[in-house]
């Protein structure tokens, strides 16, 4: 990590859409809860059910055989709170995750949000809530660049992610999209008790791989490795039985991770080796 | 904490070193266990590792072969050595005094007469002999006396067969004139009186002739017998024409002056120690009475082994650069996992594109 990051050029904000309506009361873009006099057309009713005769629909009206006035209802535009939660906890070094791939999806994602209408807030999350990498909910414009440059500058470290649990404390007490980025490589149990927290919001778990301890894999040769976190270190002497093994073990906890996310009815987006903005417009396209 | 002194005793009584000032050096040892060969790279988590024994052991064994290696260099830079010093060793054999007749007549041959031709004198006989008897004898200890007209202590009981060898390769110098063997035998016994050992003692008394002993003499042998009892052989080389030692004369010629060697054979019986003569008339007699006494003599015993100085620096290089290969190759054989891209790499790639276009 040596030099200055020259950031690629030209972001494209993303659309995205929703599978379900936010509240809220700030006109935004997404279709949203209740009935409006503006926004995304939806249906006929009666007049009388709506008495709003300045929505009266007269080709609708006439068309009618029995001659009822029809008026057309609306679903009202709303905004919807974007937030995108970074573990920084020291597993996520690898690679310079965060300040690579992690920092550009952000970075997009908070361009598609403001320029959509939406806030965007950032939380990086390591042992606690690091408020220096935190940005609260926020729709000013630039606000992609500074989600970069705070990503860039984190250095991730420290033993867990327990500060996510802060986070989900702090989202809007309102539904929000959450952009969980991590590489979830704790327990299994306690990413349970992370996504029950966050129960409320629409979230995205972004897994933060890297094929390099997943895939590329030598199939012969001493390997000394310290872990991110904790600091123990381990000699592994690679051959071909021993990469089988750990290939296999991590497609099983892949695996595994797919399952946890299933049962929750939330389906992730793999952030591999390099963040393809294409796999993320597919993705937010598909609500 | 005695016995740690006693251990170290035990220790440093064995080895030494030269310098020992380098030994602090011994603490660089450790660092083996604080840092190793390799480039440590990072892992996301130690759990995506497999459980896998054969690495934790190749891990140990690097550990080792790298603390080995330091022990080892810093042990031969300080000049590890074993000390010269004597093992007790058991072997079977005798503590033995090879009594030997320095009277001129073992000058002459078994004939009587000045050697000539192909023919041995009984003093080359003997030498030729005892050094083979002595040369099939490795764990004895030997002293060498002889007699003549007084006795003449030539060798104390020594391990060291080279120097007893050449004791024996003098006795065919020409001799002297008489023979006093109560006076050897004295001194021969008085080789033993220092001797505690439990090991079998001989005397073997090789002679051609003897003569009287005198009676305080007499008194004086039994004695020392009696204190240390030895084993006695003689061995008479006996000349032709003269008397042997078991022929009974006729009655009234019976007396020691006659008769000198029968009653020399008479007095040594009578000492009441395992006691054997042999009376050997030519060189192969000689030879068969000294396999007998090479078989008679073969009681266990204890000896001390001198061991030399052996430097070990040598030894302490060859293994720490055994270690040191180990490692080596070890070092060789590093991989390293590369994860898939920095992003500043494609970042400056894209940047890069633009302006070359421009």
């Amino acid at each position: 990590m040596s030099g200055p990051i020259i950031r690629p050029p030209h972001p494209t904000p993303l659309p995205y859409r929703l599978r379900w309506r936010p509240e809220g009361i700030v006109p935004g873009a997404h279709p949203g809860h209740g009935d409006g006099a503006e926004g995304e057309f939806r249906r006929h009713v009666p007049l009388l059910r709506q008495p709003d005769p300045r929505r009266i629909d007269l080709r609708a009206s006439l068309r009618d055989p029995y001659g009822d006035l029809h008026v057309r209802q609306f679903a009202p535009r709303r905004t919807v709170p974007v937030a995108a939660l970074v573990d920084l906890s020291g597993s996520m070094r690898f690679g310079a995750a965060v300040a690579g791939r992690v920092a550009e999806l952000c970075s997009v994602l908070a361009l598609s949000a403001v320029r959509s209408g939406d806030s965007f807030a950032l939380f990086g999350c390591d042992a606690h809530l690091r408020d220096d990498i935190s940005i609260p909910l926020s729709r000013r414009r630039g606000l992609e660049e500074e989600v970069r440059a705070r990503l860039a500058a984190a250095q991730p470290a420290g033993l867990g992610a327990a500060g996510l649990f802060e986070a989900a404390g702090r989202l809007p007490a309102r539904r929000a999209l959450v952009f969980l980025v991590s590489d979830f490589l704790a327990p299994l149990d306690e990413t349970a008790r992370l996504l029950d927290a966050l129960w409320r919001h629409d979230v995205v778990p972004v897994v933060v791989r890297d094929g390099a301890v997943e895939e590329a894999l030598p199939n012969w040769g001493l390997i000394e490795l310290g872990d991110l976190e904790t600091g123990a270190v381990r000699l592994v002497f690679m051959r071909p039985g021993l990469r089988r093994r750990w290939i296999a073990d991590a497609l099983r906890r892949r695996e595994a991770l797919g399952e946890l996310f299933a049962r929750r009815g939330l389906r992730p987006l793999d952030l591999k080796d390099a963040f393809d903005p294409d796999a993320l417009a597919r993705r937010l396209m598909e609500g | 904490m005695k016995w740690v002194a006693t251990a170290w005793d035990g220790l440093s009584g064995h080895w030494g070193v030269d310098h020992p000032a380098v030994l602090a050096l011994l603490m660089l040892a450790l660092l083996p266990l604080l840092a190793t060969p390799f480039r440590r790279g990072g892992v996301p988590a130690i759990a995506l590792i497999p459980e896998d024994r054969v690495s934790r052991l190749m891990s140990a064994a690097l550990r080792l072969a790298g603390m080995v290696a330091i022990l080892a260099l810093v042990l031969g830079m300080a000049g590890l050595h074993r000390r010269e010093q004597s093992v007790e060793r058991e072997g079977t054999g005798a503590h033995l005094v090879l009594l030997l007749d320095r009277s001129s007549s073992m000058d002459n041959s078994f004939a009587d007469r000045a050697p000539t031709g192909d023919q041995e004198s009984k003093s080359a006989a003997a030498k030729r002999l005892l050094t083979d008897f002595v040369a099939r004898r490795p764990h004895d200890r030997i002293a060498v006396a002889a007699f003549s007209t007084s006795p003449m202590p030539v060798l104390p009981l020594t391990d060291h067969h080279a120097v007893v060898d050449a004791a024996i390769a003098a006795i065919d110098r020409p001799g002297l004139a008489f023979t006093d063997v109560g006076r050897g035998l004295a001194l021969a016994f008085s080789y033993f009186s220092e001797d505690t050992d439990e090991s079998s003692r001989a005397v073997l008394l090789v002679s051609d002739g003897a003569a009287l002993i005198d009676r305080r003499v007499q008194e004086a042998l039994r004695d020392a017998v009696a204190r240390t009892p030895v084993h006695l052989y003689w061995l008479f080389l006996r000349s032709r024409g003269s008397k042997g030692i078991f022929d009974v004369p006729p009655p009234g010629e019976d007396t020691p002056q006659a008769n000198p060697e029968r009653h020399l054979h008479l007095f040594l019986e009578s000492l009441g120690v395992p006691y054997r003569a042999f009376e050997a008339t030519s060189p192969e007699a000689v030879g068969q009475a000294i396999t007998e006494i090479d078989r008679q003599e073969t009681r266990p015993i204890r000896y001390l082994e001198r061991v030399p100085r052996r430097d070990l620096a040598r030894v302490a290089y060859l293994i720490a650069a055994l270690c040191l290969g180990l490692l080596v190759i070890a070092k060789l054989a590093e991989r390293r996992l590369m994860p898939s891209r920095l992003p500043d790499v494609r970042a400056s790639a894209i940047a890069d594109e633009p302006r070359r276009a421009a």
